[in-house]
């Protein structure tokens, strides 16, 4: 390859012995950045050197700082600083990036903040551990003891808030995370009120705020929640938290019906028989009985997973793929929602009683630590939906979920009509079901489809064969956590993944008529690690159909 | 492992299917077939890079590996295993002797898994031509590594010369961490940047790399200038404003300095080449950014206007040394 070295340098190489030239060697790839007057936000000015076609450079949030409330506590614990850890060893982090935890000082287990965050990360991140990477994090992080309903505690959070802000350099961007209670809500905004906390004149940069489920307990209470956080916030700049559409299948069903040909025409109720989403758990109730017994598996799961799910299973294609047009899909689907007229055979309530689990005795919701006896609550909901559009009209959506069922698996299965005339002979179809397109939400997060194939051999005998997708096996990178993608979702201000205030109202209306009929109704017995009560499969039965077993 | 000696190609594909079948694997899970052109003195650092990638990417690896052109009688020795030294992925290793080595692809076009992209990898050395090599023509993606060849700045250039969409060098995907680390510093200023300087070795393609997409993002000249060390050691921006931004690479940390303002410190990650060549296979389609970069180093305009489609060049080594 010696002739290569004869090859013209051409004027403003910078390659070895060649004279500096003073004018720039290529054109410009893209228009320089133009100057701005100063004072505009940096979002109209754009960076030189990011390029939509350079996929190789991640998507990094501007400098922030994020505000952890309730840091002790579980959920903070089990996933948010693991989120933060996992996003720092991805480099998804701004280099100037400061967080900082507000809560008291009593986690379980004891410990400075410290051992806190690296016993937290150690146990529950997905990417392997660094030392580096967590010291680069426990840099980050700055722990503010105190109680929300103490002034000087606030005082405090803000003037450290402010410090950390100026030191690192961040123009007052802040993300808050409320992981605290819902009765906390009112203490904690007021503080932040206070302070000027969520004052974004003040601030000179954005101020959001998270806040996580459950989003009141009814219609009216999800009103009262919404107003008292937009009033502090504004609107746009509160992100609730609907983990389960971080998930990376729950943003591949858009992919899956919008980005191909080969669903999108059978998507209508001229090719579908009906809907079931399920989400199953394995375990009880946990050490949450007070929350779970004023709660129940319909406010609990219901009200926001599965009609998020069934929102977007059922939704018109979004004029574009952008938080606000999706938003309106969704709305509209969720106002369409029809409860069935006939409550007492098509909504379903259980509650698990004693019986055996993956080899262990598993006790009766009732003989729970916290459970008072004769409680009514359910861990067990099922309900038939019907949606009232042109697209959906006679296409039943049954939707169920319950703690203590054989195993922990959500799903989306669309079933298909049956073919309107077979011509093989009766015995010939008879393993034949129905054509079924499953979207796995977790585990094994992929896709099924299942259809008739000929069994091998001198007889015509068809038989239900199924297609595996496996995100695992056919990408490349492994799917980050839930709450990984929606920090940083929350940093970069993109909402798309986050239910809207009129999406949560609209959910409380469907919930709210079947509360009211439960209340008068008590749940059905089921044995822990059965898939429901009786009259669940009954449900099914009086139309024809039967559940799927996920 | 099954290894032939002295079979056939379609010997090769009915092994590997055995293979497959009581491994249990499926072919739909396959997401590409790479192809990498390798001596036998580098096969072991090829299969860790490999061992290494094939975890992020399920693949089918062939590996060709191409003996003693001037042997009269030509022959084809086979090793076809599924998740041993190459990774969970399945593998085939293939040794050609004679001329067999000059039409490689009459093996491989059958081994390659149905409808999936083909990445071909040049290990030891770049074809002078890609067209050369047919098993270059019939892939999708091309990887070289300059930094291997003899003279790495000639080849870079050769690169260029050669350069069709579809086309990157390791020494690109090697500082992605560093383009990274300067966009996001980039992020935070808001009037436009007047000089640059890349201080490291001036002879390293990387370094090169590196000042180039700067001069082709920023539109103005990015020199190269020489500190110690083999490879970049820190990059500086000045800004209209006056604002400055200085990256430092101090032992696997980068350091982030700028005027009234904690330094900020990352990790810096010390990826081997297995990592890179991860990296370079999440992506199956052409790289702009690349050939922008490339253009502005060379001084070659418009690489990624070229057609990404190759035509065979017949190219014998035994002719071109009898006719020298």
């Amino acid at each position: 390859m010696t002739e290569t070295q004869t090859e013209p340098s051409a004027a403003g190489a910078p390659g070895p012995g060649t004279e500096a030239p003073t004018e720039a060697p290529v054109a410009p790839a893209s228009t320089p950045k133009p100057d701005a007057p100063p004072g505009t936000p940096p979002a109209l000015v754009g960076n030189p050197l990011r390029d939509p076609r350079d996929r190789r450079l991640p998507r990094v949030p501007e400098p922030c700082s994020f505000v952890l409330f309730g840091v002790g506590g579980d959920l903070s614990r089990k996933k948010l600083l693991p989120a933060f850890y996992d996003l720092m060893h991805r480099g998804l982090l701004p280099p100037d990036f400061v967080l900082i935890g507000f809560s008291r000082p009593d986690w379980p287990g004891g410990g400075d903040f410290e051992a806190l965050l690296r016993n937290s990360c150690k146990a529950s991140a997905r990417t392997e551990w660094d030392d580096e990477v967590f010291a680069r994090l426990a840099r980050a992080i700055t722990f503010v003891p105190g109680n929300f309903d103490n002034d000087a505690d606030f005082d405090t959070l803000k003037r450290t808030l402010d410090e950390q802000n100026s030191s690192h350099g961040i123009k007052g961007n802040t993300a808050f995370y409320l992981s605290i209670p819902p009765a906390l809500f009112p203490t904690v905004l007021q503080q932040m009120e206070r302070t000027g906390l969520a004052d974004e004149k003040a601030a000179g940069g954005w101020r959001r705020v998270v806040v996580e489920k459950p989003f009141g307990h009814d219609l009216p209470s999800a009103l009262a929640l919404n107003k008292l956080v937009d009033d502090v916030f504004g609107a746009g700049d509160v992100f609730r938290i609907d983990h389960y559409l971080g998930k990376e299948t729950v943003q591949n069903l858009m992919a899956l019906r919008f980005a191909n040909q080969l669903f999108e025409p059978v998507w209508n109720a001229n090719f579908v028989d009906h809907i079931q989403i399920t989400m199953a758990e394995d375990v009880g109730i946990g050490g949450r009985a007070a929350f779970y017994d004023a709660t129940g598996a319909a406010r609990d799961v219901l009200q926001n997973h599965l009609l998020q799910l069934l929102a977007l299973t059922a939704m018109e294609e979004p004029v574009e793929f952008t938080a606000e047009a999706i938003q309106i899909e969704k709305l509209k689907v969720l106002r369409a929602i029809t409860i069935p007229s006939d409550l007492e055979n098509y909504a379903v309530r259980g509650q698990y009683d004693q019986g055996w689990q993956a080899g262990e005795r598993a006790t009766a919701y009732l003989d729970e630590d916290g459970i008072k006896q004769g409680s009514t609550t359910e861990t067990y909901a099922a309900v038939k939906l019907g949606i009232d559009t042109r697209r959906w009209a006679g296409v039943p959506f049954y939707i169920r979920t319950g703690k203590r069922l054989p195993k922990r698996v959500s799903e989306i299965a669309v079933l298909f009509k049956k073919a309107p005339h077979l011509p093989f002979s009766h015995t010939d179809t008879e393993e034949l079901g129905r054509n079924q397109l499953v979207i796995r939400v977790q585990p094994d997060e992929g896709v099924t489809l299942k259809f008739g194939s000929k069994v091998p051999g001198s007889m015509m005998e068809v038989r239900d064969v199924s297609m595996d997708f496996l995100y695992g096996e056919a990408f490349t990178e492994s799917s980050p956590e839930a709450y990984e993608r929606l920090m940083l979702d929350v940093m970069l201000g993109d909402s798309t993944l986050f239910p809207r205030n009129a999406e949560v109202e609209a959910s409380w209306r469907v919930i709210d008529p079947l509360e009211q009929f439960w209340a008068t109704h008590p749940p059905q017995k089921y044995r822990s690690g059965e898939w429901g009560p009786t009259i669940s499969d009954d449900m099914l039965a009086r139309d024809g159909r039967a559940w799927r077993r996920p | 492992m099954t290894t032939l000696w002295d079979t056939t190609g379609t010997a090769v594909v009915k092994a590997l299917a055995a293979e497959r079948r009581t491994g249990g694997g499926v072919t739909s899970g396959l997401a590409l077939t790479l192809v990498v052109v390798v001596d036998e003195k580098d096969i072991g650092d090829v299969e860790a890079a490999i061992r290494t990638a094939s975890a992020k990417h399920p693949m089918r690896v062939l590996v060709v590996i191409r003996r003693q052109i001037d042997t009269p009688i030509p022959r084809l020795d086979a090793e076809i295993e599924i998740g041993g030294r190459y990774g969970p992925g399945e593998s085939v290793v293939l040794r050609m002797y004679g001329r067999l080595a000059l039409h490689a692809e009459s093996v491989t076009l059958p081994l390659l898994a149905p409808d999936a992209p083909v990445v071909a990898w040049f290990y030891t050395q770049t074809p002078e031509l890609i067209a050369h090599d047919p098993l270059g023509v019939f892939a999708d993606r091309r990887i070289t590594n300059v930094i291997r060849d003899e003279d790495p700045i000639a080849s870079m250039h050769q690169r260029a010369t050669d350069y069709a969409p579809g086309d990157t060098d390791l020494t690109w995907t090697v500082i992605t961490p560093w383009r990274a680390a300067l966009a996001s510093a980039f992020d935070t200023v808001y009037t436009r940047c007047t000089a640059v300087t890349v201080k490291g070795n001036p002879t390293d393609p990387s370094a090169l790399l590196l000042a180039g997409w700067l001069s082709a993002r920023l539109g103005i000249y990015v020199p190269v200038e020489h500190a110690p060390g083999k490879y970049i050691s820190s990059v500086e921006a000045f800004f209209e404003d006056g604002h400055t931004i200085t990256l430092r690479n101090d032992n696997y940390r980068l350091t982030l300095s700028r005027p009234n303002q904690m330094d900020s410190i990352a990790p810096f990650p010390n990826r081997t080449t297995g990592d890179v060549l991860a990296e370079e296979l999440r992506r199956l389609d052409a790289d702009q950014p690349y050939a922008q970069a490339l253009g502005a180093v060379t001084g070659q305009h418009d690489l990624d206007e070229r057609s990404p489609v190759r035509t065979h060049i017949w190219y014998d080594p035994a002719m071109a040394t009898s006719e020298a």
